[in-house]
């Protein structure tokens, strides 16, 4: 039966075509592609306070390594200057006139303070990174091994309990000993055995994950346990690493604060050394500058890297991604 | 669970005794015993041979290795009676060189050799340094055997020595050429004679002890002591010349505390000395002049003194321990607070603070801490033991428990908050339970079980000290002993810190566990309810 289209005043052309049956674009899915990284960024950048933080971050590391390639600091330079000790902000601005260099005063051997905090963050912060760097790979392969395997854990618990039971400092100073305090002496002390902590740590989280029901039915499935580590357990870990890592980094600057105060610190000038050095400064009315500044300017550092690694870690967790 | 706990607590001990194994070889083998010198007058001022020597015997005294002189030897010789005098003093005369040496030195001196090497000692013999035909000075010839102490030999006498039970042969042993004691034996007295012989206050006595008392009463706390076992931890050399570790951080500092003492001899007198803890010092009272012989009857002339103010540990512990409540009585509320009002003010000046402590080095806020403490309240910043009030004791307490607190916050909240999103407590809302109910019943009792798993061993560890807050404040406590003990190279101290240090923690993670099973009668450590 035929019907005259023109009179509806339709036109008579064909409005479908034929599709032949495919079996492999059936198969996809249209909806928007996921990509984990990605969301990681955007749930980071939606809160516009991270962006803040993220530019003083930068600022930090900017200072940190690029100032003191700018600059010639000599901590002994003007030692023999007796009127440029111990000098407030104001005072040595007056007496060399304005510079960047003098707005936090001098220090007991009549050095700028304000070189001394960024050549001392530069030598401080790349501890901290290589440290991090260093005890976060070893302890997370590790950790998830420990977690994994039991006959691996059944050893790893006692090695941790006596590791734990020898005392730090007493390891460090020994290693100083030995060593000399040079910068690599100190990144090998502190990952001598500091990737213990966060292999422990780490493995507690795959033991809760380890046994889900999930896992259980991967492996019935024949999974490979590679596969099972990859793609079903590590993609829950990284949050964890991340929050880890916002703690760790700051961490060694803190601890090599402490360190710098038992006069175990290197013989290099760092954040640390700068307090410890200024310590007695700070005693004596009107040269606290020397001791504040590079307290606030750590503190401010230390801030800065555990805030973006906490809200990282945040926006690394997928629950937040929707 | 007793099965579990005991088998926790063997683990525990092999750790204990595997980390004192690595101290050992830490401070024994790599640390570089020269150093040692490095702030010794006396050594700078030997020359020659004589500085040789003097190395060796100071190694000895800190316990590196084993030093034995050939005319020591030949001393012990004699004293057993294997030699008589006459050939003593012929062998000890050992020449300038090996070839100087007479037919009896020859003799000894190949003896000597012989039993020291297959003991796997190395024997040192070094000829007389000659200036112009005369000996340089502290040029005098020298013979002698060493050897390092083997790490295994080391540990086991180390911890066999740890507990010491009085015994009353202890004066035959400290003096077996005198005449030790008459009659040794133990003595119950109803009426102790410190007392003046006529209180009633049992005490029991030792005659040929180490301890003059071996239990006794007293009005303080814990009323009723005991000197039957001693704890060493291993004796001092530098930071407190030897005097054990132990002792070192439980007795009493500050100035003395004269009371009416009755002597043993009858003699009244003000005096600060604490005869209950009288030891055994062999032939004391005969050389001890008129002063001992008008006080004691005997050679149990070594006493303590009582002074007024606490002893480190017990500096460290009530500050810690105050500092540990505060803490506990700051953080709890406030993070439960922080939960209950989520992304509120309360949560948000929290988490600031949080942060603040967790980023800022610990240095950094005890010394804000201590400037606001300072300018802004009036407090004191150091510690006096002698006109010191009560109030410098709050700026210390104060730099503890803050931080302290912004731990427990951070993981109240974090467990709270997890629990909240729980199933339990949305099943619990659709039962009907009102919030309140909900919170105090499930949320806040689930949340706080990790909380409880640390109170032991925050308890346990407020007796160690913290280094920086006794530093700053220059309290006299117990937090600064090991790295004193590292600076000066105090190695009997560094191993009993560390086995203090390691005990406390083995002790506080058990203890830890059972307050946790004991709050939570859910977990169970053993093996068939799991």
């Amino acid at each position: 039966m035929e019907f005259d289209y023109s009179q509806f005043g339709l036109s008579t052309e064909e409005l479908f075509s034929h599709v032949d049956n495919n079996d492999l674009e059936s198969e996809k899915i249209t909806a928007p592609r996921y990509s984990y990284w990605k969301s990681v960024f955007r749930v980071f950048f939606r809160n516009k306070f991270n962006i803040v933080i993220l530019t003083l971050l930068a600022f930090v590391i900017l200072m940190s390594y690029l100032y003191p390639a700018f600059t010639d600091y000599d901590r002994f330079g003007s030692l023999l200057d007796m009127e440029a000790k111990h000098l407030t902000p104001a005072a040595a601005i007056e007496k060399f006139g304005f510079h960047i260099k003098y707005i936090f005063g001098t220090g007991g051997a009549g050095e700028s303070t304000f070189d001394a905090i960024w050549y001392g963050a530069q030598i401080s912060l790349s501890l901290a990174f290589i440290c991090a760097a260093i005890n976060m790979t070893i302890g997370v392969v590790l950790g998830a091994l420990w977690g994994f395997s039991k006959k691996v854990d059944s050893v790893m618990i006692v090695i941790y309990n006596i590791v734990a039971n020898v005392p730090y400092i007493l390891l460090l100073s020994v290693l100083v000993m030995l060593f000399r305090a040079t910068f690599w002496t100190m990144v090998f002390a502190m990952t001598l055995t500091g990737w213990l902590g966060i292999a422990y740590s780490l493995r507690v989280q795959v033991i809760i994950i380890r046994d889900r029901e999930y896992n259980l039915a991967s492996r019935c499935l024949g999974t490979s346990t590679v596969k099972i580590a990859m793609k079903n357990i590590l993609p829950f870990m990284t949050s964890i690493i991340v929050t880890m890592l916002a703690a760790e980094v700051p961490g060694y600057i803190s601890y090599e604060v402490f360190l710098s105060f038992l006069g175990l610190g290197m013989n290099d000038i760092t954040l640390g050394k700068l307090i410890y050095l200024a310590q007695n400064a700070m005693v004596t009315p009107g040269w606290g500058w020397e001791f504040w500044c590079p307290v606030f300017v750590a503190s401010i550092i230390t801030i800065v890297l555990y805030l973006v690694g906490q809200n990282l870690g945040d926006a690394s967790d997928p629950r937040t991604h929707m | 669970m007793l099965k579990y706990l005991i088998k926790r607590l063997i683990f525990g001990i092999f750790a204990i005794i595997a980390a004192m194994a690595i101290v050992m070889l830490l401070i024994y083998t790599f640390m570089d015993r020269d150093l040692v010198f490095a702030k010794d007058p006396m050594f700078t001022r030997q020359t020659s041979n004589a500085r040789f020597v003097y190395m060796y015997a100071k190694w000895e005294e800190y316990g590196y290795l084993d030093y034995v002189p050939y005319t020591e030897w030949l001393q012990d010789l004699a004293n057993k009676g294997e030699i008589d005098e006459e050939t003593r003093s012929a062998a000890a005369a050992f020449g300038r060189t090996p070839e100087e040496d007479s037919e009896v030195v020859q003799e000894y001196a190949a003896r000597f050799i012989e039993d020291y090497q297959s003991q796997g000692y190395s024997i040192v013999r070094k000829d007389a340094e000659l200036l112009g035909g005369r000996l340089a000075a502290g040029g005098a010839q020298v013979f002698f055997a060493h050897r390092d102490i083997p790490l295994l030999n080391r540990l086991f006498s180390y911890l066999g020595s740890f507990i010491t039970v009085d015994s009353i042969h202890y004066s035959e042993r400290e003096d077996p050429a005198g005449v030790g004691v008459e009659n040794p034996g133990v003595t119950f007295t109803l009426h102790d004679p410190v007392y003046g012989g006529k209180k009633f206050s049992p005490a029991i006595i030792g005659n040929g002890t180490e301890h003059k008392y071996l239990l006794y009463f007293t009005s303080d706390f814990p009323f009723i002591h005991q000197n039957i076992a001693t704890i060493k931890l291993g004796t001092s050399y530098t930071v407190n010349k030897g005097v054990d570790v132990f002792a070192t951080m439980t007795q009493s500092q500050g100035s003395y505390v004269l009371s009416d003492t009755t002597f043993p001899t009858g003699l009244q007198e003000q005096a600060a000395d604490n005869l209950h803890e009288a030891t055994y010092s062999p032939g004391s009272l005969a050389t001890g002049g008129e002063f001992l012989q008008a006080r004691y009857t005997d050679d149990y002339t070594n006493v303590d003194t009582i002074k007024q103010s606490y002893a480190k540990l017990g500096f460290s512990f009530v500050i810690g321990i105050i500092a540990v409540v505060v803490s506990y009585l700051l953080g709890v509320p406030m993070g439960i607070l922080m939960a209950l009002r989520k992304d509120g003010l309360i949560d948000k000046l929290g988490t600031m603070y949080v942060i603040f402590i967790s980023a800022v080095p610990s240095l950094a806020y005890i010394f804000m801490f201590r400037a606001i403490g300072d300018s802004v309240f009036h407090l004191p910043t150091t510690f006096d033991l002698e006109k010191g009030s009560k109030l410098m004791y709050v700026l210390p307490m104060i730099s503890l428990a803050l931080p302290q607190a912004a731990g427990t916050m951070k993981w109240l909240r974090r467990y709270m908050i997890d629990q909240m999103n729980s199933d339990y407590v949305k099943f619990a809302r659709s039962g009907g339970l009102t919030e309140g109910e909900i919170f105090r019943k499930h949320i806040l009792k689930n949340a706080a079980i990790p909380i409880f798993n640390g109170i032991p061993g925050s308890i346990i560890f407020a007796m160690t000290g913290a280094i920086i807050t006794e530093r700053l404040y220059s309290v006299p406590g117990a937090g600064g002993l090991l790295t004193d003990a590292i600076a000066a190279y105090d190695n009997g101290v560094i191993v009993g810190m560390a086995l203090f240090y390691s005990a406390l923690s083995v002790i506080s993670m058990i203890l830890g566990d059972i307050l946790m099973a004991v709050v939570d009668p859910r977990i169970s450590f053993t093996e068939k309810a799991r």
